[in-house]
């Protein structure tokens, strides 16, 4: 079935250097996407392809099945949130609502409305008469956004639009983002560098790495089933061990790591083959450490605490560190450092990664 | 907490020196001969060195100050000077959107050029000040000549038939002033739109803008700033300027410059020159002030 938007083949070079290396994507009406990775990983080229700033050196994009490659971007049905909201300073608020809009040649009634309309959904009204100089960084930023949305696109691209706001408004505004998208019912594609707002936002996300989408999932399925070591390690923390030697027992596995120094039970996947390297993956939060009983032994080198948690890194016998994580239920830590402890996990805990 | 409001008295006798030298300057170089030329403009002219009257004579125990208004009176009436500030204001606001024409896209075309380019357009907009501006006005002399090359290459090609009479004329004096001032209005213009911010250009294509329509929605508004600079730039010592008309200009064509000079150094009449000189300065002083505040304005 042909996505709503979808991207074929795309590759972008500048000279010598590879920005995009050849991207199939498909992107369903209504969803709020995210394209993560860190800083050159080809997100931001990806979406400036998308917006039309761009010209892919190969590949398409199609939207509604159409292929809008060589449309110029002031003919793409898409809007961009641009990082640095790029509002025009020499116009008013309501001046930079009405851009778009007087550019596509409405009549003054109907741009009225309208911009009465997107400003009370972004809390504008009292502001339409100020420059852009004269506001907060939250309020250009919905500014910013009302400019875009004031459109009616079909695709809305948001290039890192929190990363100039403090931490409390972000989380604030990623809130924001995700009612107003429900609302519209818009399609929204969202490039940042931050996995923990990726994974507020998004309906779906894609991982890159280098100019290529790694994996692609639900924020659930991208977070619990990584399909590689770089997946699991940029989303959130991991403890990751090669495996060797392992013995199926029914739907089980018992594997044998010399990093780990002992052996790693794990669920059996018909995904990665036992006969060439391969890693296990367990999350911090997913590990239990206890002063007695099996597992991996080790002593407690550090531990710190952040409130909601407790964080313990264990040096295990065979040199490797474990991090482990306690939410925080109110009892005292019974582990100091220097303790003995047993470090374990249920098999299900552990993901197998074959890279 | 700390305050930037009480410094110690040491950094701001530091700071009071500092702010003290440009007045100082200003006070001596610009204001102190002013002064002068005002007080010129109020005496009488008579023969001998200097050649007018002081304003002040002691009679007895009595200082008398005596102002004479005559020369403003005849500056303002006489058809001559009148005549010659009108012929000023006029070749100096033509040959400003003249070279506004010329200099905007050369600006751009600089602007838009790859940084390692642009250094060296600029350098190229820059070699002119290199050699003397008289040489080079000269230089205009023998082009413009009906002798001169620019006729020699008319004829040779065959676009006239005999030469044109360019030297001496008010099309010369175009000319000069527009080749000799014209990279005070390119620099301007191109330091600002060197760094404008691009992304205003994407985000109006963004919202449906075409290149051109985004130039004249986004580039240029943006860009008046520097275009006013540029136009002050010019126009204010275009206005007074005499040795490009003295030199390429006609007997017709009498511009201010060229009637302070006339009455300084040939009738040496002081006080009139002096006085020709006040009503200009006053001429030229709205404009500033127009311009200074429009650039207030715009900042906030």
């Amino acid at each position: 079935m042909q996505s709503y938007i979808s991207i074929e083949n795309l590759a972008k070079s500048y000279g010598v250097v590879t920005a995009v290396n050849n991207i199939n994507l498909g992107i369903e009406k209504g969803e709020f996407f995210s394209l993560l990775g860190p800083s050159g990983c080809g997100k931001s080229t990806l979406l400036r392809m998308i917006a039309g700033f761009e010209t892919p050196t190969t590949g398409a994009i199609k939207l509604e099945g159409a292929d809008v490659t060589d449309v110029p971007a002031h003919k793409r049905p898409t809007n961009m949130m641009f990082q640095s909201y790029a509002l025009f300073p020499h116009l008013t608020v309501g001046r930079n609502i009405a851009f778009g809009l007087q550019q596509d040649g409405l009549d003054k009634g109907e741009i009225k409305k309208r911009i009465g309309e997107v400003a009370e959904k972004l809390q504008l009204t009292a502001l339409l008469d100020r420059k852009p100089a004269q506001l907060s960084g939250g309020q250009r930023q919905r500014v910013a956004l009302a400019r875009a949305l004031v459109k009616r696109p079909k695709v809305l691209l948001l290039d890192e639009p929190l990363g100039a706001l403090d931490k409390n408004l972000r989380t604030e505004t990623q809130l924001e983002l995700v009612r107003l998208q429900r609302e519209l019912g818009l399609t929204f594609i969202i490039v940042t560098h931050d996995q923990h707002e990726a994974m507020t936002v998004s309906t779906r996300i894609a991982i890159m790495k280098q100019g290529q989408v790694l994996q692609v999932g639900t924020p659930s399925e991208v977070y619990e089933t990584p399909q590689s070591r770089y997946v699991a390690k940029f989303l959130g923390e991991t403890n990751v061990f090669a495996g060797g030697r392992a013995d199926r027992s029914g739907g089980e596995l018992q594997i044998e790591s010399d990093e780990a120094g002992g052996p790693v039970r794990a669920a059996f996947t018909e995904r990665v083959p036992l006969d060439r390297p391969f890693w296990v993956s367990v999350r911090p939060e997913r590990v239990e450490l206890a002063t007695s009983g099996g597992g991996l032994e080790g002593t407690v080198e550090q531990l710190s605490y952040t409130g909601v948690e407790r964080h313990y890194r264990v040096r295990l016998k065979s040199g490797a560190t474990l991090d482990a994580r306690r939410v925080n239920l109110g009892a005292e830590s019974d582990l100091a450092v220097g303790d003995r402890v047993f470090a374990s996990w249920s098999p299900q805990a552990s993901r197998l990664l074959a890279e | 907490m700390r305050t930037a409001a009480t410094p110690s008295s040491k950094t701001s006798w530091g700071r009071r020196i500092l702010i003290a030298i440009p007045y100082a300057w200003l006070l001596v170089l610009f204001l102190a001969p002013f002064a002068l030329v005002a007080g010129i403009s109020l005496s009488t002219v008579r023969l001998g060195m200097p050649p007018f009257e002081p304003l002040t004579a002691w009679d007895g125990s009595i200082l008398n100050l005596r102002l004479n208004f005559e020369n403003f009176l005849y500056v303002l009436t006489d058809d001559t000077y009148l005549l010659a500030y009108l012929t000023s204001l006029k070749i100096a606001a033509i040959s400003t959107a003249a070279m506004l024409f010329i200099a905007y896209p050369l600006a751009y075309g600089i602007a838009s050029c790859s940084p390692s380019s642009r250094s060296l357009l600029v350098f190229l907009v820059i070699v002119p000040f290199w050699s003397s501006m008289l040489i080079r006005v000269y230089s205009w002399m023998s082009i413009l000549r009906n002798d001169g090359l620019l006729n020699a290459l008319l004829l040779k090609i065959g676009l006239i038939g005999e030469p044109l009479r360019i030297l001496n004329t008010e099309t010369a004096i175009y000319i000069g002033i527009v080749y000799t001032y014209l990279p005070f209005m390119v620099l301007p213009i191109y330091s600002n739109l060197s760094s404008a911010d691009r992304t205003l250009i994407e985000a109006a294509r963004d919202l449906g803008c075409a290149r051109i329509s985004a130039f004249w929605r986004v580039t240029f508004p943006l860009s008046l700033p520097g275009v006013l600079a540029g136009c002050a730039l010019v126009f204010i010592p275009v206005v007074g300027e005499f040795v490009i008309p003295d030199l390429l200009g006609g007997a017709d064509t009498q511009m201010i410059g060229r009637a302070i000079w006339l009455e300084f150094f040939n009738n040496r009449d002081w006080p009139m020159a002096a006085a020709v000189t006040i009503v200009l300065l006053a001429l030229l002083v709205v404009p500033i002030v127009y311009f200074q505040s429009r650039q207030a304005h715009t900042r906030t």
